[in-house]
């Protein structure tokens, strides 16, 4: 007897809003006036992430696991992240709307007439609005999928748009496309991963759905080896999205050609959604049978934490450094993964939001500092800066030491709530990394600071754009964040504590 | 025929297409190579169907091919691209992205 | 405990004061400077409105708090942002909003001609802010906020006419200086979370008692070490005569009524940390006695007027180090010289700025002298707050140094003997020093050069806060040690079990007749050398003495040797790091990684397909991890 599927819209309308949004927006590329167009999109991106959020706050104590049969599990948890990935969102996107760094026609050959011209006509490449609403919506899908079909499409339709998106540089195109394509075919080579252990994941249980997976995995039964593997290649997957070691090589290459508002969106918002998959996973499915997947977690967290750590230290450009860093956070968060309990979820989620907002930041800052042929991402040339401007240097400086955890920054906290999460279950060996190594981190950060207050300048050719009133507020609201994060932690720490809940 | 050795092929391809991946110049073929990693996890996919006795693992087959497909046209566009600029369509080409 | 609502406006209106100043910007140049005296006089009388009413409260109901909110809440551990008013707070926020109000009247007319005269305000109302903060927290961290908070506050002054490299440079000094103690109290605070898992004061001085002899050391040393970075104590101390390159009100402000003295009040504070950890306390009153002899000798030196009373400063804190170092009897005494410091010191600055401002910026006091008929009002001001600091009866800090020698003196074993004695040298040459200061700037030959413009008398709003300094210097010592009033008022936080000296060495008064024994030499020696002509240049026919002396004996010397040469080249190490250390690691993992010859570096080739390759070796080497597991 069949029944017609239910769906709880209400729960869904988050994602909905935004996948519509893409539709229409690619509907409005085709058919409507290009002198109209950068507007209309942004109006439309903007218009859909505003009724998302406030959606998600209507729908802020419901949860559900029949939202979309099974599919989909809407729980306090997703919520959190959902809203997070959708702040970043709307932030990045005040950024990417500065269409300053992004090429005027994107088929053009790089140095050809025709890339002239379009450029002097002021072209724009509004397809970006499209692509980041897709992006948006794969990425809050990943967070709340509950079955590997949802899973893998949720990973490709968030991926995919971001390939295209790192290639679009206005100013050194070949890297930009160099960096698309590394980023696409690592990526696609990743997910084939997942895929793979998907597969593996399903011929032990029978069913795609992770709770009737997590069943199969506690209840011992099939072929453990099978289990292993699966498990195995479906955290590759994962483990490429939140650039763990080994698979973080991409990082460091992608986050310098991309354009840094598209680096500041990637590096934030993916850190988000992977780490709710990842998360999601090891929770609720692979929990049974932790002992045998801590120890390589473990090692991977750590590997990741010092490698990242160290490896920033030897970077010249600015932009590599972050990417280098943002490699070590990613070892910091999955620290909390190992903890495996409300605090160690709770301390997750307060550190992707800090890290997210201030990674948006420190890009947002990058995308100021210019010489004539664009942004300037080499560190030597960052000499000085501090007495150019000292407001610009001093955020930035801030936002580092946020980075590096020093005490009254939000970095801090979320450190402090990681480790504490983490020693609390035993994974001592971790928590000993991780403080060396953020101490490793601490050395970087304040070698940059120094650059910018004690150094010499050695030329004077760098300037410091006036930033429009988006990137204004797009800087000035997430480096305030920082701030008050820092100091008055418990107003987030409070909301994600409450909201640290997986439902199967 | 013993089932498992479907099994034994979707891994054999799925190694094959790996190793392509590393040994290959060519991006176009080393696309390829991704593509049949996922037709191996395609055919793991549809044998634990056969082994499991149920629907679900055919439709990831299809779910996969629909996003395959979704894969080629991105990653087309950008090896064309980049052929475009550089005439050249061999991934170590592409390597002016170092330290 | 009582609760009071009014704290938080104590802080909150010089924040928002500071705010505002700095988010409007030049549109509200023409008044900004009002704002913000406005808000710290608001301070100051909330401030004192506070204190009456904790003055008719009984004595054990007299602290009170208010509790913000929950700061920070991770596992066990939680912090709440509260506010503890008791009364050892109440003095310093008497002292910081009193005399920081007088400051900001007297900043309005000497930054009167600064086109960033706003900037300047904001700043210095987010250094009361600060402070307060710092002396209303009640636990470790919220005072850690408010210690970072002047750090920064003082950093932005110092470095106030940045254009200028060595104003620059000094800002930096103070900085790095600052970083060091920064470091003990954060170790301090760690210290204690881990060992008696709170850090408020209350719960660390119920746990100190049970606590282990080596973790209250290991406490108490770093909290000193945190003294040292913020009170110019040694080694810490050469930021300070360098930080004189901040305007003068925010020498008279931070560098030597307020922010220095935040070490004393540290260590005040953490009473119950130091009486039961007697070898952190001998520390302390080793440091104390050190820096106390170093910035009397240095002082001595010095041509430069705010350096000179800059090492003043740095010897008088070396009293109140001193003091604090002598268990529950000192703290008292240590707290009322930090106060009458305040105001003659304060005074003493703003009379040299008075000077200064009459004399084209000139601070060299060879160029100085005879002064004093051109400007009676800062003379008459300036004379009282060396009256005061010298120690001569009855004016503020003749009564609380004798009581620091004293208690120095009474104090138990060889020990009380010797760092006694140290004091009384110490008092000599103070008033060898400051005679010298007055007299080469107001008694003597003319020295200035140009004629036609002859030292004018400061307009009145700076000759106002002056006065009112002046009065202080003469009346508070009598005021705090009328009927102990002083003593029994601060008795509850720092002394609660009332201890006083088993036995009286020296009575007090063949201990007052030998302070004024001292006084009398110093200012005999000083009226010897420098009533006569004074040349103006210095001379170099000087002993090895003096030239040490001249030098601050040597301390940029020991630090560069100490601390500035490491520091360097640990610099330099930083910014070359992948040259040496990177390298060398890659090189190591090369060595490490025999077949696929790939270097760390070479990880890093740019090659799509090396970067698959290191994904399948990780791959690999996860099941191969896995199978060894679950084998």
């Amino acid at each position: 007897m069949l029944t017609t599927p239910s769906f709880e819209y209400l729960l869904l309308s988050p994602m909905l809003i935004i996948l519509a949004a893409a539709v229409i927006g690619v509907l409005a590329e085709a058919f409507l006036d290009r002198n109209h167009l950068p507007v209309i999109q942004l109006f439309i991106s903007v218009g859909a992430i505003l009724l998302a959020l406030i959606q998600i706050y209507r729908i802020k104590s419901s949860s559900s696991t029949s939202a979309a049969i099974g599919s989909v599990v809407i729980d306090k948890a997703t919520i959190y992240l959902q809203g997070t990935i959708l702040i970043i969102g709307l932030l990045a996107l005040l950024l990417i709307s500065d269409q300053e760094q992004f090429v005027a026609q994107a088929s053009a050959i790089p140095g050809s007439r025709e890339e002239q011209e379009s450029t002097s006509k002021g072209s724009i490449q509004t397809e970006i609005y499209p692509l980041l609403s897709f992006a948006l919506a794969g990425m809050m899908l990943f967070t709340c999928a509950s079955d590997l079909i949802t899973l893998f499409v949720a990973l490709e339709v968030f991926s995919l748009p971001l390939y295209l998106l790192a290639g679009l540089s206005r100013r050194r195109r070949l890297l930009s496309q160099e960096a698309a394509l590394k980023y696409f075919l690592l990526g696609a080579y990743s997910s084939a991963f997942f895929l793979f252990g998907a597969a593996f994941l399903y011929g032990i249980s029978g069913s795609v759905y992770l709770v009737d997976i997590s069943s199969a995995v506690s209840g011992g039964y099939g072929n453990d080896v099978f289990v292993l593997i699966g498990l195995i290649f479906i955290s590759v997957g994962l483990l490429f999205k939140i650039s763990a070691v080994p698979f973080h090589a991409w990082t460091p290459d992608v986050y310098q050609g991309a354009p840094t508002s598209v680096t500041a969106f990637m590096a934030a918002a993916t850190k988000v959604a992977a780490f709710g998959a990842i998360l999601r996973i090891f929770y609720v499915v692979f929990s049974p049978i932790a002992n045998q997947w801590r120890p390589i977690i473990s090692v991977i967290a750590i590997i990741t934490m010092v490698f990242g750590s160290a490896v920033a230290i030897a970077q010249r450009d600015v932009k590599r450094m972050l990417a280098y860093s943002s490699i070590a956070h990613a070892g910091f968060i999955l620290t909390a993964v190992l903890a495996l309990n409300k605090s160690g979820l709770s301390a997750a989620l307060f550190y992707l939001t800090t890290y997210g907002l201030s990674t948006l930041a420190a890009f947002g800052i990058i995308t100021l500092i210019r010489d004539a042929t664009g942004e300037v991402t080499d560190l030597n040339k960052w000499a000085g800066l501090g007495k150019k401007s000292p407001l610009i240097a001093g955020s930035f400086a801030f936002l580092l030491l946020s980075f590096a955890g020093i005490p009254l920054t939000s970095g801090f906290i979320g450190k402090f709530a990681i480790f504490s999460a983490a020693y609390e279950t035993g994974n001592i060996a971790v928590v000993v990394f991780g403080v060396l190594s953020s101490a490793l981190a601490a050395f970087f950060y304040i070698r940059v600071i120094l650059l910018m207050f004690v150094a010499q300048s050695q030329n004077d050719s760098i300037s410091i754009a006036i930033p429009s009133v988006k990137s204004r507020i797009a800087i000035g609201a997430t480096t305030a964040a920082t701030v008050i994060l820092g100091l008055f932690p418990s107003l987030l720490l409070n909301i994600t504590q409450s909201f640290s809940i997986f439902i199967k | 025929m013993n089932i498992a050795n479907y099994l034994y092929l979707s891994a054999l391809l799925f190694t094959i297409g790996s190793i392509g991946v590393v040994l290959r110049r060519n991006s176009i073929v080393v696309f390829m190579c991704i593509e049949l990693m996922l037709n191996a996890a395609n055919l793991a996919f549809v044998t634990f169907s056969r082994i499991n006795g149920n629907l679900d693992g055919q439709v990831v087959a299809f779910f996969t091919m629909v996003v395959a497909a979704c894969e080629v046209v991105v990653g087309l566009a950008i090896i064309v691209t980049i052929f475009r600029s550089r005439r050249s369509a061999s991934v170590d080409d592409a390597s002016l992205l170092n330290r | 405990m009582n609760t009071s609502n009014n704290l938080l406006y104590l802080i909150l209106i010089p924040l928002l004061s500071s705010a505002i100043l700095l988010l409007l910007g030049r549109k509200i140049d023409r008044y900004g400077h009002l704002i913000g005296t406005l808000a710290s006089a608001c301070s100051f009388v909330i401030a004192v409105v506070e204190f009456f009413a904790m003055k008719s409260r009984d004595v054990t109901q007299r602290a009170v708090t208010q509790k913000l909110f929950e700061w920070i809440s991770v596992g066990d551990f939680k912090v709440d942002a509260t506010l503890l008013l008791d009364q050892l707070s109440i003095c310093f926020v008497l002292l910081i909003t009193g005399v920081g109000t007088l400051i900001h009247i007297y900043s309005i007319a000497y930054m009167s001609h600064d086109r960033d005269r706003r900037r300047f305000f904001a700043y210095l109302n987010l250094f009361i802010a600060a402070m307060l903060l710092l002396v209303l927290g009640d636990s470790y961290l919220n005072l850690y906020v408010g210690w970072e908070g002047v750090g920064l506050a003082s950093y932005l002054l110092i470095g106030f006419w940045n254009q200028k490299p060595e104003y620059a440079t000094a800002a930096k000094k103070a900085f790095v200086a600052n970083r060091i103690g920064d470091f003990g109290l954060s170790i301090a605070v760690m210290l204690m979370f881990a060992n008696f898992g709170t850090v408020t004061f209350s719960g660390v001085a119920n746990h100190a008692e049970s606590a282990s002899r080596s973790a209250l050391t290991a406490i108490g040393l770093m909290l000193l070490l945190a003294a040292c970075g913020k009170s110019a104590q040694f080694p810490l101390q050469s930021w300070l005569g360098d930080a004189m390159a901040g305007p003068t009100p925010v020498s008279a402000l931070i560098h030597a009524a307020t922010m220095v003295t935040a070490g004393v009040y540290l260590i005040a504070r953490s009473n119950f940390i130091f009486d039961v950890a007697p070898t952190a306390q001998m520390m302390v009153m080793i440091i104390g006695a050190i820096t106390l002899l170093f910035g009397a000798i240095v002082g001595m030196a010095k041509d430069d007027i705010k350096k000179a009373l800059a090492a003043s400063t740095m010897s008088q804190i070396g009293y109140m180090i001193l003091a604090t170092g002598l268990g529950p009897v000192g703290y008292a005494f240590a707290i009322m010289h930090l106060l009458t410091h305040g105001f003659f010191k304060a005074g003493m600055f703003l009379g040299a700025g008075s000077v200064m401002h009459g004399m084209h910026d000139e601070v060299n006091m060879r160029k100085y002298g005879g002064i004093g008929k051109f400007m009676p009002l800062t003379f008459v001001t300036f004379g009282l707050g060396y009256l005061a600091i010298i120690g001569v009866p009855p004016f503020a800090g003749f009564y609380s140094k004798d009581k620091i020698i004293e208690t120095a003196l009474n104090h138990e074993g060889s020990a009380g003997l010797i760092f006694g004695s140290l004091a009384l040298i110490g008092a000599a040459i103070t008033a060898f020093y400051m005679s010298r200061v007055m007299l080469m700037t107001f008694f003597g030959n003319e020295r200035w050069t140009n004629r036609a413009d002859e030292p004018h008398e400061a307009p009145f709003l700076m000759a106002a806060p002056m006065v009112v300094l002046a009065l202080g210097s003469i009346c508070t010592g009598f005021l705090f040690t009328r009927g102990e009033s002083l003593v029994n008022w601060l008795r509850p936080v720092v002394n609660p079990a009332g201890e006083q000296h088993l036995v009286e060495h020296y009575s007090a008064t063949s201990i007052s007749i030998a302070a004024i024994t001292a006084v009398l030499i110093g200012v005999a020696f000083a009226a010897i050398k420098y009533l006569k002509q004074v040349p103006n240049i210095a001379p170099d026919n000087v002993s090895v003495f003096t030239k040490f002396a001249r030098k601050d004996l040597l301390q940029d010397e020991f630090n560069n040797a100490v601390l500035v040469k490491p520091g360097q080249s640990l610099v330099k190490t930083l910014l070359n790091f992948d040259y040496i250390v990177i390298d060398g690691l890659v090189r190591l993992v090369g060595a490490l990684s025999l077949d696929a010859g790939q270097t760390l570096r070479k990880l890093q080739t740019g090659y799509v397909r090396s970067y698959a390759l290191l994904m399948i070796l990780g791959v690999t080497a996860l099941i191969f991890t896995i199978w060894l597991v679950t084998l």
